[in-house]
């Protein structure tokens, strides 16, 4: 297993075995905090009572070891590990919820005979495990745990997902029996009673709202140059992503206040000049010093890299050809660590959906066999509609978001719709109520969409080249302080993310927030349309499926449906 | 012998509240008698749709949804009507679809659950007539439930029967009876808090369920008790989080009242052994599943006097009745309570006795008794 999860740990290895219960527990480091041999896993405190294998980075960890050490704590290393190990020796499992930062872990307490496997609150650090016949197993990758025969019959189900989504929704995966652990929630497993129980370990308490808009700019000031402060401790180095949009300009221009040393940037642009966003970039280089790494991708680079794309993301997906791509130039100009832009859409509004999703509302009142009729629709990008028939959270996603149509899924599978339709709805409890406001499409892009495609493939493909990839907005305390702010403030209509840019209006040149908005995107319509093999119509065995790649071919269909099915194919 | 019966619902699965779990447990044991008296059974839930269904209670044969679709439900009812022996309404809003089902098949019999405030009112033309006309047998939750029948809506009192509703088959019944560390650890706990519960919908068109009541006792006895913590659970609108919310600052209980919002499922056990006591203030219970739940999960409650309350804790033999409008009243009996906490040995037989009176299985029994006498009849 650690074998197979090499490219996300390059600088160490190591191995906890107890042969008294059968436990062992892996490890592949990649150094970013004490880069000494101090920081080795799976590591345990003194008495050895307690064993940890952990993956990502505790940004609280220096207030932390200051509370243990009043509380008595020794510590021997400079690592946060020590202060994970430390912090359950004194809290127990009180511990899990004083954690800020990026994490996934497995904790041994030798004493009581448990095992917790702990995620941390936005789901930044992914955790698979499978529970089966007495036995728990666990790792960050799914394919580490089919390398090593723990897992490996196929869920039969996955290809339907998959087709609707447009990657695996948690806590599915591609096999059977394997899950995600939810963000912000443990699973303790008992080793005399060979079963567990997974609970959630946040904190309630009573939160104040934030009523009026300058005590939101106010405290959104405050709480996001605290989340890039602290997130830029490492002492490795360390850099940001720069595509030239709101978000990451951001990021990069906070993070050139609060850096030490010189920051450092990378940025992709294209000779695609539709996709180019080098001037926009440039905006922000003029106000940054140190060095600027600017990687131009070609078609031919797209063609090269393709294979290893698709063998890295460990789980299928339709995204994060982007983010392996600037993982990959971070990677090799030297960097371990970059802190990236992703979530402040999610959070405040920077999607269509957040207008749209007013439309499932006028929808609700015509008879849903109406939108049956889509099904039937010449032009593909309607076909979607069908979802609105179903009177279902995830349908009211899917409409959204999704890929297929369950019509489409069903004819491309060669199943039946009803089998589609209970794949997708059946046994799926959403805990959301059904305003169809601007809260509800940021429930929907923060727990779905960003959590089962953005966070997931963004952490996957940076780790695929060895590179941890942070997200400011992300951070704990900064998403409760905006999720506490009254919903008519936080999600101002006249512009999109408006209370954001209006926060940092002395800080964002102004061409860069008063322009159209253009996401961190690939020219991949015309890249993917000239790739021979996706192309390739004799690959794809059912009627249905030659006839969407020919029609991809005359750009009447997305790059993604394409893609999606040329993954497919690949698992016939 | 009854060969069909129907049972129709407006929503069983798709959302939790105490009428859709008791129809839920009805549904279960109807299904189960019937599979052992080879009758056929089937669910027809208006507002659920067919993914909704939680399979544990009956297989999907044995369930229609009809996921919003009055006209769907409508023509079903009508195409089902000459077969079916035994019709079950679980609420009186399909009084139409009971009135049509007599009318085309006279022989079949044509019950209707009675909850609670859903009856104790002014009823419309269409339901008088058909509770008048159409209904046979009116299974009340309570008694109060059927004294308020009797007296609103005049309904003949041989009619009316009692059957209390009983404890979810499903739910998770304790063994041990140890506060949960995880939710001691995730609403800032110690073992040393003296700890009151209250499970509701808060909706801020209800107003009368009493937390409110709850939260002002609080404010007195948080002198008495410096330890003293009110776990105050359920799914809220934003109009009623906004008036808990102020009504918390009002009272200066911003330390002792923790606002969790909606429990999952999977969670309400651990929520019934956090707690010391039980307390629901309701003015409006038809029933209260939800206390014989914490009943069956031994802990102590307290309820209203004035409603279907008292049947769930069997006049006082389980828990204790306050009038609600009685803040000093309240105080009192939570004060009894938590000077004298329950040992371990004493949930236990809580436990024991409250399933002595609401097993599913005597629920079971009763009402498939029911099901055979009104063939014989």
């Amino acid at each position: 297993m650690c074998r197979v999860l090499q490219h996300g740990g390059p600088d160490d290895e190591g191995i906890f075995d107890d042969t008294e219960t059968g436990l062992t527990f892996g490890h592949r480091r990649l150094s970013i905090i004490d880069l000494s041999h101090n920081g080795h896993q799976p590591m345990a405190d003194a008495q050895q009572r307690v064993w940890i294998t952990f993956n990502g980075e505790i940004y609280n960890y220096r207030e932390l070891k200051e509370q243990l050490i009043n509380l008595g704590a020794k510590f021997t290393s400079s690592t946060d590990t020590e202060v994970i190990i430390s912090a359950y020796i004194h809290w127990g499992m009180a511990a899990f919820a004083k954690l800020r930062g990026i994490f996934a872990f497995a904790l041994y307490d030798k004493e009581k005979g448990l095992t917790y496997l702990v995620r941390d609150s936005s789901g930044i650090k992914p955790l698979y495990y499978c529970a089966k016949d007495g036995q728990l197993s666990f790792a960050s990758e799914v394919k580490a745990l089919k390398a090593a025969g723990l897992a490996n019959e196929a869920d039969p189900d996955w290809q339907i997902r998959f087709l609707a989504y447009g990657h695996i929704p948690e806590p599915y995966t591609t096999l059977k029996g394997v899950f995600s652990l939810p963000k912000g929630e443990f699973l303790c497993w008992d080793q005399k009673k060979g079963s567990y129980d997974i609970h959630s370990y946040h904190v309630i308490f009573n939160k104040a709202n934030i009523d009026d808009a300058a005590s939101a700019k106010e405290a959104i000031k405050e709480t996001l140059a605290f989340a890039v402060r602290r997130q830029l401790i490492a002492d490795a180095p360390i850099g940001v992503f720069l595509s030239g949009g709101i978000d990451s300009s951001l990021i990069t221009l906070l993070a050139e206040r609060e850096k030490k040393t010189q920051l450092k940037t990378i940025s992709i642009y294209f000779n695609e000049k539709a996709y180019d966003e080098s001037m926009y970039q440039d905006l922000v280089f003029k106000q940054i010093e140190g060095e600027k790494f600017s990687h131009l991708v070609k078609q031919s680079d797209f063609e090269d890299f393709l294979p290893r794309i698709i063998e890295d993301m460990d789980l299928p997906t339709t995204d994060g050809i982007n983010t392996w791509c600037i993982s990959k130039f971070a990677h090799d100009d030297g960097l371990k660590a970059v802190l990236s832009g992703l979530g402040a859409d999610e959070l405040f509004g920077g999607y269509p959906s957040f207008s749209r999703i007013k439309y499932i509302k006028a929808a609700r009142k015509y008879p849903a066999a109406l939108f049956k009729l889509a099904n039937h629709s010449a032009f593909d990008a309607y076909r979607k509609i069908a979802f609105l028939t179903y009177n279902h959270p995830i349908a009211d996603y899917l409409f959204l978001r999704g890929l297929y149509s369950p019509a489409d899924i069903a004819e491309i599978l060669d199943t039946d719709i009803t089998q589609v339709e209970d794949v997708l709805f059946a046994n799926r409890k959403l805990p959301y109520v059904r305003n169809y406001d601007e809260k509800d499409a940021a429930w929907f892009e923060i727990n779905l969409y960003m959590q089962n495609q953005l966070l997931r493939d963004t952490d996957v493909m940076g780790m695929s080249h060895g590179l941890e990839v942070r997200v400011p907005f992300l951070d704990e305390d900064f998403v409760l302080m905006a999720e506490s702010i009254n919903p008519t403030i936080r999600f101002d209509k006249s512009r999109p993310k408006k209370l954001l840019i209006y926060s940092f209006a002395d800080v964002l040149p102004e061409a860069i927030w008063n322009r159209t908005k253009m996401g961190f995107t690939f020219p991949l319509q015309d890249w993917m349309k000239d790739n021979k093999e996706i192309t390739n119509e004799s690959l794809y065995k059912k009627n249905k499926s030659k006839g969407i790649i020919k029609s991809f071919k005359n750009d009447s269909v997305h790059w993604s449906k394409a893609f999606a099915l040329y993954q497919i194919q690949m698992h016939a | 012998m009854p060969k069909n019966i129907y049972l129709f619902s407006l929503q069983t699965f798709s959302t939790t509240g105490g009428i859709q779990k008791m129809v839920r447990t009805l549904a279960h044991s109807l299904y189960h008698i019937s599979k052992k008296e080879n009758w056929n059974f089937r669910l027809f839930s208006l507002y659920d749709s067919r993914y909704d269904l939680m399979s544990q209670y009956l297989p999907s044969e044995n369930y229609t949804g009809f996921n919003n679709s009055r006209l769907g439900l409508g023509l079903t009812s009508i195409k089902e009507a000459s077969r079916a022996n035994i019709v079950i309404l679980s609420h009186i809003n399909f009084s139409l679809i009971g009135i049509v089902i007599k009318l085309f098949n006279p022989k079949c019999k044509v019950w209707l659950i009675a909850h609670g405030i859903e009856v104790w009112r002014p009823l419309s033309l269409i339901k008088r007539t058909f509770l008048k006309r159409s209904c046979d047998k009116i299974i009340c939750v309570s008694n109060f439930t059927k004294q308020q029948m009797i007296t609103r809506h005049q309904s003949d009192p041989d009619k009316c029967v009692v059957l209390n509703n009983a404890v979810d088959p499903f739910i998770k019944l304790p063994d041990t009876f140890d506060r949960p560390e995880y939710l001691l650890n995730r609403y800032g706990l110690s073992p040393s808090n003296e700890i009151i519960f209250t499970l509701t919908r808060l909706a801020s068109s209800e107003q009368y369920k009493g937390h409110e009541q709850v939260i002002k006792a609080v404010a007195s006895l948080k002198h008495e008790f410096p330890n003293i913590k009110y776990v105050l659970s359920g799914q809220y609108d934003s109009v009623e989080e906004i008036r808990i919310r102020s009504l918390i600052d009002k009272y200066g209980v911003n330390n002792e009242v923790i606002l969790t919002g909606f429990l999952n499922e999977n969670e309400l056990t651990d929520h019934f052994l956090l707690a010391d006591l039980f307390v629901l203030p309701s003015k409006k219970e038809g029933f209260g599943i939800v206390f014989v739940e914490a009943l069956a999960c031994g802990l102590p409650v307290i309820c209203g006097n004035a409603d279907g309350s008292t049947d769930a804790i069997k006049g006082g033999k389980l828990g204790t009745t306050i009038n609600v409008d009685d803040l000093i009243e309240l105080q009192d009996t939570i004060v009894r309570y938590l000077n004298t906490p329950l040992t371990l040995g004493k949930r236990k037989n809580l436990q024991k006795e409250c399933l002595h009176y609401f097993d599913e299985k005597y629920y079971r029994k009763n009402l498939q008794k029911m099901l055979t006498d009104e063939q014989a009849a």
